[in-house]
């Protein structure tokens, strides 16, 4: 459907300074806040802004599969649904789920599966919800990112964490963590995610062109900001009991202070 | 987690009905009594108008998408607006993922028809070329958490979204039959005239009571939404099993007026126009 101001790209994507459009370095993230706890029915949520991405993600589970037959005797099953909010993104997207939606779903499903320990809940299910509402390039990876968090928050028995980022090429050179823009007028995107657990990719696609010491420069950019994003999601699940610490020692002290 | 069950025990559907009884409520507000309103507008990047509201601990997301198009062969300068609501299954247990259910369609066309009939959105400014083009607004509801009356919050988002919005200003290209930007907006000035909110009252028994939370909600025989503008009534929408006699009904007019007229006042909704 047309609209009246058309989607067009810059022609460079680094300004004179040598910075990119948003003011960053090549090795620079974008500002990130995560959240857990943040939707009170669910069994385990998170929120995260990720520039101007705005992700919400929740976690329902251990319980009964619907449908039934899906269900497995001998271990439980994840699965994992992705979906954008129709005005998530700059033309309006339709309300039913596209083939994108669905590859990513289970991208990101494939991805968190390693970490849980599903043998021991037979006959069950673990259903995670990922929100789109605001993107703005890499949401595979800030899915994963907040999915493996909500999890986390839910208290599911996990390996570990798994972080997520994109590392890409735009007008030649390498950067991490591609914004919308710089993804869709660049060259190469090349999204990954690490299980800390045993450090070993559990997400890799790639699209562009690239020779090997390219293929090794873009690793090892990423690893370096991968280190980074874990940190933020450490602090996230810190914070909600830090939180709830200082709540319960306050009303102690109210209750001190009534006697 | 919250305790969120689809059946309540009979415990608490009788302390919740005898509290009622006293003009009490489990979470202790009076009958004629909100939750409290949180909002936010303009929360999406990517879309025209956004709002997030709270209405206790039920929450929506709204947001506005806009396209171009052919207008209606009956309403040939009037652009087009519409509503749609999805209960994410993120926001409660009780809902699951699929195609929009009953429920989610019931919110979309309470919360569509409140605004459609207040004339709340000026449509005529909406046309860019009679009889070829003009603007379809698409207001896109998105439940995060459901703790009760989505239809009211859902009301206040959808309201809150169109003032907030902020929309490419087309003008009419002969040459080219297509519309050009003019390099300007329009914006919630500009489109919205009347203020409709939705106020959703719940009845047991015979007693009846403003915004049932979800307990309340799901022990409740029924419940009637009333939308109101500043003066008039503009739809109502009575829904499950419970019946309403007429002079409830009355009852329920005069009050939604003055209860719209009080929580119009204190949600200040000009606050979130688009400068």
């Amino acid at each position: 459907m047309p609209l009246i101001i058309k989607d067009e790209y810059p022609e460079r994507l680094f300004r004179e300074d040598g910075k990119r459009l948003d003011g960053r370095a090549i090795n620079e993230l974008r500002p990130i806040k995560m959240e857990v706890g943040i939707i009170p029915n669910a069994d385990g949520s998170a929120y995260l802004e990720w520039g101007n991405n705005k992700i919400f993600a929740a976690v329902y589970g251990p319980r009964e599969v619907h449908p039934h037959h899906l269900s497995k005797p001998d271990k439980g099953i994840l699965r994992v649904f992705y979906r954008m909010a129709t005005f998530s993104v700059f033309d309006r997207k339709r309300p039913a789920p596209g083939r994108r939606e669905k590859e990513i779903s289970m991208i990101v499903s494939d991805c968190i599966e390693p970490l849980l320990f599903l043998e021991l809940y037979p006959g069950t299910s673990f259903e995670v919800f990922i929100e789109v509402l605001d993107a703005d390039g890499g949401t595979r990876c800030a899915s994963t990112t907040i999915a493996a968090l909500a999890l986390a928050d839910a208290g599911v028995p996990m390996k570990s964490l798994v972080s997520a980022v994109a590392v890409g090429k735009i007008d030649g050179k390498k950067v991490v963590d591609l914004s919308g823009i710089e993804d869709k007028a660049g060259e190469a995107d090349l999204p990954i995610a690490i299980t800390w657990y045993n450090e070993e990719i559990s997400l890799l696609q790639f699209d562009g062109d690239m020779d090997l010491n390219d293929m090794n420069e873009f690793l090892d950019l990423a690893k370096d900001a991968l280190k980074e994003i874990h940190q933020i999601q450490l602090n996230a699940l810190k914070s909600k009991y830090i939180k709830l610490q200082e709540e319960t020692l306050k009303e102690k002290e109210e209750k001190k202070g009534e006697k | 987690m919250m305790d969120v069950k689809r059946i309540i025990s009979k415990i608490e559907r009788d302390y919740i009905i005898s509290n009622l009884k006293k003009e009490e409520r489990i979470d202790d507000r009076g009958l004629w009594e909100y939750r409290k309103f949180q909002i936010e507008s303009n929360v999406i990047a990517s879309a025209e108008g956004s709002a997030d509201v709270s209405l206790g601990k039920t929450r929506i997301i709204t947001g506005l998408k806009y396209e171009v198009g052919e207008p209606f062969p009956d309403l040939p300068d009037e652009g087009v607006c519409t509503v749609m609501a999805e209960l994410l299954p993120i926001a409660s247990p009780l809902f699951e993922r699929g195609p929009p259910d009953e429920q989610s369609i019931e919110l979309a066309r309470v919360v569509d028809r409140g605004i459609r009939h207040a004339d709340c959105v000026q449509t005529k400014k909406l046309c860019i070329k009679q009889g070829v083009l003009v603007y379809i607004l698409f207001v896109d509801m998105y439940v995060i958490n459901y703790q009760g009356n989505l239809i009211d919050a859902g009301a206040v988002g959808a309201l809150t979204t169109l003032i907030s919005s902020q929309i490419p200003e087309g003008i009419w290209n002969e040459k080219t039959g297509e519309a050009d930007w003019t390099g300007k907006y329009l914006t919630g000035k500009d489109i919205v005239n009347e203020l409709p909110l939705a106020i959703t009252y719940g009845k047991i028994e015979d007693i009846i009571f403003l915004d049932p939370n979800l307990s309340e909600e799901l022990v409740s025989d029924g419940k009637i939404s009333v939308s109101v503008t500043e003066n008039k009534i503009t739809s109502i929408q009575k829904s499950g099993a419970a019946t309403f006699s007429i002079d409830e009904v009355k009852m329920l007019g005069k009050k939604s007026l003055e209860i719209g007229k009080k929580l119009r006042k204190d949600l200040n909704f000009l606050q979130y126009q688009s400068k």
